[in-house]
């Protein structure tokens, strides 16, 4: 059977034909129960096509992977400008702006936001203060947080663990780069930022917590 | 916000912090971005090429991705951006095997080939073998558009084909493949 309509009846499936057309098409299927059914086919070959099962390799691939990578780090633009930690700071920053969505958009301007700008010493007193501020915020909130976890489910608890793994590991290390450097301004940027990371996530899985309750 | 929905983001949320550390040269990061996506991969690769390159090629994969990691900038989900790398990986190996374009346009033999099969018990196909015998062409535009959900000016562009030959090349592998729906 190859009636003039056979050619498009996965266009029509697709809903891709012109009002006109899709008319036309539809008077002939009234009358047509070859094409009737060619089109009850070609609706099920496309929910098969979109039921099939992904498949992984029957071998682990990874350590032939692992051993074609090994030496080849990726070249980042950012990284001639900084000594070897910076660009793991400039990582994990990255990662912590997309643990929130408010914080986004920075993520689409990374090579702005890895332009050093210098800053007074004055402003740096304030981030100091800020920061001790923000350390106890955080020690509050993480009080509450490991009273309240039990509420989370075991999968969502082991989620904000790992992120918070991420998170305390970047502090830490922008803190010992800072002993090195304290005036360096895109230290004291980045430990202000990530510890304001944590204080978001904090707030964020507390509040869940507690509805939980 | 209800809990699946938290554990939603938060798992994609670990999954930009993976492709970040792995972006700075964290080899552990990476290997649990491998682990969470080769099945993917690899199933895409063995539905566009032949399964015996699907292991090489997954493998090509996944060392180009780490090349290519700093460019990375998250504007899409780290699975979609791997997604669309593996569709260009595949793509140009069928370029350097020099097949892409002969068989492209040939195929009416192999479709019937495909289709003349299932009547004999005997070598029955299943849908996904009757899929990887159609010919090169309508496998490809197959596989990205009812299968990946690519739209036919995306897969026109990545073939360099017109839109409507990826329709009819859809079209023709449709007709093959409903013949295989009970397998």
């Amino acid at each position: 059977m190859n009636d003039q309509w056979t050619d498009r009846l996965s266009e029509y499936v697709d809903g891709e034909l012109a009002n006109g057309e899709r008319h036309a098409l539809e008077t002939h299927l009234a009358t047509c129960a070859e094409c009737r059914a060619i089109v009850a086919d070609l609706r099920k070959v496309v929910a098969r096509a979109k039921a099939l099962e992904d498949r992984g390799p029957t071998r682990d691939l990874w350590p032939r992977v692992a051993q074609r990578i090994r030496g080849d780090r990726p070249v980042r633009h950012d990284r001639r400008r900084f000594s070897l930690t910076v660009p793991q700071l400039l990582a994990a920053s990255i990662a912590l702006i997309l643990l929130s969505g408010s914080g986004a958009w920075l993520a689409l301007k990374p090579r702005q936001s890895a332009v050093v700008t210098p800053r007074p010493d004055a402003e740096f007193a304030v981030l100091n203060v800020s920061t001790r501020r923000t350390d106890a915020a955080i020690a509050d909130l993480q009080e509450v947080f490991d009273r309240s976890k039990s509420r989370l489910d075991t999968s969502t608890v082991r989620v904000v663990q790992q992120a918070f793994t991420t998170i305390d590991r970047a502090i830490a290390e922008a803190r010992a780069a800072l002993v090195a450097d304290p005036g360096n301004a895109y230290l004291n940027l980045h430990l202000a930022d990530t510890m304001r990371r944590k204080l978001e996530l904090l707030r964020r899985v507390n509040a869940i917590a507690a509805a939980q309750s | 916000m209800p809990r699946q929905v938290l554990e939603v983001t938060l798992t994609a949320d670990s999954v930009a912090a993976d492709a970040a550390l792995a972006a700075s040269g964290d080899a552990t990061a990476f290997e649990r971005l491998y682990r969470a996506h080769v099945n993917r991969v690899h199933s895409l690769v063995r539905r566009m090429l032949d399964a015996d390159e699907a292991d090489d090629l997954t493998q090509d994969v996944f060392v180009r991705a780490w090349e290519k990691l700093s460019t990375f900038r998250g504007e899409s989900a780290f699975g979609t951006w791997l997604h669309r790398l593996a569709v260009n990986v595949v793509l140009a190996r069928r370029k350097t095997l020099g097949v892409e374009r002969g068989r492209f346009h040939a195929g009416e033999d192999s479709l019937e080939d495909v289709s003349g099969r299932r009547e004999t018990p005997e070598v029955a196909m299943d849908f996904e073998e009757a899929l990887s015998n159609l010919p090169d062409g309508a496998r490809q535009v197959f596989v990205l558009h009812d299968v990946e959900g690519y739209r036919h000016e995306e897969i026109a562009r990545m073939l360099g084909v017109v839109p409507g030959t990826s329709k009819s090349q859809l079209h023709h592998a449709r007709m093959a493949l409903r013949r295989y729906l009970d397998r």
